[in-house]
This record gives structure tokens, sequence and C-alpha cells, in this order.
């Protein structure tokens, strides 16, 4: 992929404009749509990725994307309640869009049944509870985090 | 039940049949994400206007209804009624994987906390974890029936 960092500003640069001509009642749920999609996609290659790196025995993509959705819901909202000032837009672009898709509770408790149903009692255990304790500790850390920049 | 169960694990590792054009998939992922994410933002504002906010009432039907739907699509695909590998992604990594979310349930009980109500919080918690696995029980026993 040639430049990436320029081509995704420049996509982004284009969702706000695109954003801004819209009706203000348009404008949330185009929002959301937007950040739907990418989260959606990030979301598929990275568990297709991670399956083939870690194989399919123990659901780690859903694992980590669900731990580091967590992490950058605590870190962003924390951020732009406290430290910057973003437009709506922007925020239920990456928080409701882009976060909300980004994880995924449906496959999580799918992940579960179907380690149960493999038949590892332990293993199955450690992901349910470890899944809702750690998620919201990486969270916690978020916040933290965002509290603490400079 | 086990035995149909079972044949999910070689679904999860692409035992249907590849797509044929290389954009199908992405399309079908996003074509599926956009109303998952929507009904999801629509359904959390009425949610708060009609029972207020003191509880995440919003999420949690969400998570629960988006749990039992998904155990009725996997086991739909396992059942072979649904064969399309599209028609399964669009539905269950699209819609159903956007439709449900976890960072807003990790937000959700961090705030929960936060308010000081403790056995609020772990009801919400532990709650929506333990009724989301029975949803999704639910939701295999409903596509057998029709399967």
């Amino acid at each position: 992929m040639p430049k990436p960092v320029h081509s995704s500003g420049q996509g982004l640069t284009a969702i706000f404009s695109i954003l801004r001509t819209q009706n203000p009642q348009l404008r949330l749920p185009l929002a959301v749509s937007f950040g739907a999609i990418a989260g959606a996609l990030c979301r598929y290659y990275l568990t297709l990725g991670c399956n083939q790196w870690f194989g399919t025995a123990f659901p780690y993509g859903t694992l980590l994307i669900n731990l580091s959705g967590a992490f950058l819901m605590g870190f962003f909202t924390t951020l732009v309640i406290e430290r910057i000032e973003v437009s709506p837009d922007f925020r239920t672009l990456i928080a409701v869009g882009f976060l909300g898709s980004y994880t995924t509770f449906s496959t999580y408790e799918l992940d579960t049944e179907k380690l149960l149903v493999s038949g590892h009692w332990e293993v199955t255990a450690l992901y349910w509870i470890c899944t809702a304790i750690l998620g919201v500790l990486c969270l916690e850390l978020g916040n933290f985090l965002a509290r603490r920049l400079p | 039940m086990v035995a149909c169960l079972q044949d999910l694990i070689p679904i999860a590792m692409g035992a249907l049949p590849p797509p044929t054009n290389a954009l199908d998939v992405p399309i079908a992922v996003s074509i599926g994400a956009i109303p998952g994410a929507l009904s999801r933002y629509y359904l959390t504002l009425l949610c708060a206007r009609w029972l207020g906010v003191s509880f995440p009432f919003g999420t949690f039907a969400i998570n629960l209804s988006g749990s039992l739907l998904m155990g009725f699509f996997a086991a739909l695909t396992v059942e072979r009624i649904i064969l399309s590998t599209e028609l399964q992604l669009l539905i269950t990594t699209g819609f159903l994987g956007s439709y449900t979310t976890f960072s807003t349930y990790a937000l959700d009980t961090a705030n929960l906390r936060r308010t000081g109500n403790r056995s609020l919080t772990l009801l919400y918690w532990a709650g929506s974890v333990v009724l989301g696995g029975i949803c999704l029980e639910i939701g295999i026993r409903l596509a057998q029936l029709f399967g």
C-alpha cells in the first residue's frame, strides 16, 4: 500500500467534507455508518490474521479485538470529555461507529460456546471470565493513560 | 446438539466454499455493518429516552438479543440452511458483530461502578455475560426447531 498515512488522511478529510454538507439530522447516522464499516472490516481482517498466525484452537482474534477496543474506548472517551474538544460528529464516528462495531459481544459468546463444545472446561472458563474482567481493566487503563497525557 | 455444534469449528476454519470475487467478502461485511451499527445507535437512544439513563438498558438489550440471533444464525449455517459464505458473513460478522458491542459494555460497567451502586454494577457486568450465553443457547435451539 503506497503512502498509507497520506491516503487515510485524505479519506478522513473526504468523509468530514461529506458530513459537513449534510443536513444535521443525517450527519450522526452517516458518521455511525462510516465508522461501522471501518470497525467491522478491521475486526474481520484481524480475526483472519490471528487465525492464520495462532490457529483456531483459541479465539485470540476476538480477545485481542475486544480488549484493545475497550482500551481505546476508555482512552478516547476520557480524552474528549476531559482533555480536548472535538465535534459531536467525530465523537460519534469513533465511539459509536468505529469502536462499537470493532468490538463484538455476540462473537464473544459464540466463541465461548465453541470452546465449551470442544470440551476444554478450563480454557472456556478462562476465556469467558478473563474477557469480562480484562475488558473493564483495559478500559480503566485507557482512562488512566488519557488523564496522564502531558 | 453437541454433535451439531462441533460442526461450528470446521466452518470457522473456512470449510464453506470460498467466495468467487475478492471484493465480495469486504462488501458483504460492510453492508451488514451499517444497519447493525445504526440499529444499535437508535435503540440505545430510544431506550435512554423511555427508560432513563440510570441503567444501560439499551446496551443490555442489544447484547442479549444479538447473542440470541448469533446462536440462531450460526446454527442455521451449521444445518446448511444458509449456504452462501457472503450471506453468512453479512449476517454474523457484519450485522450481528456491529450490532452487539463489547467496548460500550465495558464503558457502561465502569460508569456504573463510578456511581457507587455495587449490586447494580455486578448485575450488569455478570448478568450480560451469563444471560448472553443463555440467549445464545436459546438461539441455537430455536434454529434447530426450524431446521
